[in-house]
């Protein structure tokens, strides 16, 4: 089959943009409630984290907008300044900030996350949507849609939550649950009309959810889903309310300190979960094509700054609906912008048909993403790669789904480092190049002879039989540590007491011992 | 020595003498070698070289051919010349030439139509290089044993220009290059050259290699002369 997806790229960003303003709009209007800002406010960062990241990002499938994991520290913000004017002036900092991190190249660091600790945290992600998304699926909407943390605002943990949710289950909701992941099933396994190209699955599942849950009350008055449980855009602006955002930010606030405490917390917080949700798409990506970080940064601080001037949440990269899109078949960027564009639309103009969509279908569709990210495929595949890529990837599974995105990826990153260590560690020191039986043994030292190699290095010389000769190379070495060459002159005189004919080559003399001569 | 058992007999009588004298000889030496010399010798029955130095087996590693030579390009030489220089860290490496060489003799002589004049190519140009100083000798004998010297001498020199020994010195002194020849009519060896163990002291060897060698502009033909 050939791949059109290049040279008609609008068959398939428009319908995979429909599926993440789907998604979208719960997960902005949940993040803003639980950081304590009004619903515009989030969904202004939706669209700007399209229309304005998404057309200067280099990525092509990474959706930007208001964060889950920017809740905590907008929350507290909000409280500790006073106001959302005072919070919105440390959003344009914190965008003015990246732009400054963009253009020193801090966005370099992306390229040092190891493999496992990003394939670890989107399983992680997967994880958590699907633990996170299973209340909303039976119609127990306590939490908010897109929550990420262990512990939840609510001070309940993402298992106690499955434990009251026992009690709670709604039939209904269940009903338009199964409805939703059936046909989001069905479709991709046996896609009965193959003729008809591009209608992705969530569309077509959120359309029969819709239909089922309004048909449910001609079933049985029991089973009707009331408005706590579907979707709830806030209508139309008021003029007081328009007013208020076209004022502006408070801009006074940014005399008092910790306004630019704030910026730089929100900046650097921003732009590392940015920087791990665009390794993580790029390697979602079906077609792998890698993005610039640093233009990433510019991007996300051209978003924040224009957030923060319209009175928006602080932006990041977010995984969940990069996902989404990624799933839906977006190809270009222009997938992202239009969701943007869409989502602006949406809340202008049709808030009373998008508050028909029950949360258990935004949830069906969750699960099903959810379900992609964390698959058992993923999991043979990473356990077949062996100890020292398995084990940082379900360390960091692990820690996110118990504690945080950044603590996960913190005690991850930790692990992982410790196994390349080890892994140097293990690496002989000296290559023996000459044959077995030779009276004189040849050793060559690797490229690079750092601290790392000493202990193998003493065991080596160690084990060096009395009255052997021995010649150790360093003309291929680029690179020696002091330690190294220390111990390599100390040996020296070792090898005289040992009578050990022992030669050096190519290894400089340090301060402490002249190069040894013959 | 004529019968072809003889060498089974004389070599129970040789192997037992041996084991009179070390009775572990045997054991000790099965496991591995450790020789301190390499030497580059002649083919003739005459010149065995651990007979005549008396040295015991696992003493002497050895490569011999038609006139001693070190040629640059024989895979032969320069295996056995690699192997005792970088697994066996062989001290020293010795050409070891010998008066009345048959080689050396048939190089100065008439060429003949057999494979060995194709290979004392090298002594003739030696022979030529030293034309002058031969020529100035009074009997043919003279410049016959002028001749192997300064054959051992050129062959010395090419060693020291072997890539295996130039890499082995950039390491250290080792090995050191050496020129013998041994005399048939007294049974003793005589240094031609010794202590080569370093490219300042092989520079001085191509300094006497060379020193007849000059260079004459050649006479170009004009092209409408053809």
């Amino acid at each position: 089959m050939v791949d059109t997806s290049l040279q008609k790229p609008w068959r398939h960003d428009v319908p995979s943009a429909l599926v993440v303003v789907l998604v979208a709009i719960p997960l902005c209007v949940g993040i803003a409630l639980a950081s304590g800002a009004p619903l515009t406010a989030g969904l202004l960062s939706g669209v700007i984290g399209g229309m304005v990241v998404g057309s200067l990002s280099s990525s092509n499938v990474m959706v930007s907008g208001p964060a889950a994991g920017l809740v905590a520290i907008v929350g507290a913000g909000i409280i500790s300044l006073g106001s959302l004017r005072a919070f919105s002036a440390a959003v344009v900092m914190a965008g003015v900030l990246q732009l400054v991190l963009s253009a020193l190249k801090v966005g370099n660091v992306g390229y040092f996350f190891p493999r496992a600790v990003i394939r670890g945290m989107v399983a992680a992600i997967g994880v958590i949507l699907v633990l996170k998304q299973i209340p909303h699926a039976v119609g127990f909407d306590v939490g908010y849609v897109g929550d990420e943390s262990f512990r939840q605002a609510n001070a309940e943990t993402t298992f106690s939550t499955l434990g009251l949710m026992l009690d709670a289950v709604h039939p209904g909701a269940v009903l338009v649950t199964l409805t939703t992941l059936a046909v989001l099933i069905g479709w991709n396994r046996w896609r009965p009309w193959r003729t008809v190209p591009v209608v992705p699955a969530a569309i077509l599942a959120a359309l029969v959810g819709v239909v089922v849950s309004m048909l449910l009350p001609t079933l049985s008055p029991s089973l009707a889903l009331d408005s706590s449980h579907l979707v709830q855009l806030p209508s139309s602006l008021s003029s007081t309310e328009w007013r208020e955002l076209l004022r502006g930010p408070d801009w006074s606030a940014l005399m008092r300190r910790e306004t630019w405490g704030l910026a730089l917390t929100l900046a650097l917080v921003a732009s590392l979960e940015t920087l791990l949700s665009l390794e993580a798409s790029d390697q979602l990506d079906p077609q792998k094509r890698p993005s610039d970080p640093n233009r990433e940064l510019l991007a996300q601080g051209a978003g924040n700054l224009v957030a923060g001037l319209v009175g928006g949440l602080p932006i990041s990269g977010v995984i969940v609906r990069s996902a989404a899109n990624i799933d839906a078949g977006a190809v270009t960027r222009r997938s992202t912008v239009l969701h943007g564009v869409l989502l602006l639309i949406a809340v202008l103009t049709l808030p009373l048909v998008l508050n028909l969509v029950p949360l258990s279908v935004v949830a069906a569709i969750l699960l099903f993403t959810g379900f992609k990210l964390a698959s058992p495929s993923v999991l043979r595949t990473l356990w077949n790669a062996g100890r020292a890529q398995f084990i940082p990837f379900a360390v960091t599974l692990v820690a996110i789904v118990l504690t945080d995105l950044l603590i996960g990826v913190t005690i991850g990153f930790g692990v992982a480092v410790f196994f390349i260590l080890s892994e140097h560690l293990r690496q002989p020191a000296l290559r023996q190049v000459s044959g077995h039986g030779a009276v004189l043994t040849r050793f060559e030292l690797p490229d690079q002879a750092t601290f790392l190699n000493k202990a193998n290095l003493e065991r080596t010389l160690d084990a060096l039989p009395a009255g052997s000769r021995v010649e150790i190379d360093g003309r291929h070495t680029m690179r020696f540590d002091l330690d190294v060459l220390q111990q390599l002159h100390e040996f020296t005189e070792t090898a005289r007491r040992r009578d050990i004919d022992y030669r050096l080559v190519g290894i400089p003399a340090t301060v402490a011992s002249p190069l040894h001569t013959f | 020595m004529q019968n072809y058992l003889d060498l089974f007999r004389q070599n129970r009588a040789w192997a037992e003498r041996i084991r009179e004298t070390d009775p572990s000889y045997f054991e000790r030496r099965a496991a591995s070698q450790e020789p301190h010399f390499f030497m580059i010798g002649c083919c003739d029955s005459r010149v065995p070289t651990e007979v005549l130095t008396g040295a015991k087996p696992g003493e002497i590693f050895t490569h011999r051919n038609i006139a001693n030579q070190a040629d640059p390009t024989d895979m032969n030489m320069l295996s056995a010349l690699e192997y005792a220089v970088q697994v066996l860290d062989v001290r020293h490496v010795v050409v070891c030439g010998h008066y009345n060489c048959g080689g050396v003799k048939a190089a100065m002589s008439p060429p003949g139509r057999m494979l060995v004049d194709h290979w004392l190519q090298v002594v003739r140009d030696v022979q030529l290089r030293h034309l002058t100083e031969l020529d100035a000798l009074p009997t043919e004998q003279q410049q016959f044993s002028r001749l192997v010297e300064l054959n051992v001498l050129e062959q010395v020199f090419q060693l020291s220009r072997t890539p295996i020994v130039r890499n082995s010195w950039l390491k250290g002194r080792r090995p050191i290059l050496h020129g013998i020849v041994y005399d048939v009519n007294d049974g003793l060896l005589k240094e031609v050259v010794s202590g080569v163990d370093g490219e300042d002291r092989a520079l001085e060897l191509r300094a006497t290699v060379a020193r007849e060698i000059v260079t004459v502009p050649p006479t170009l033909h004009k092209a409408d002369a053809i």
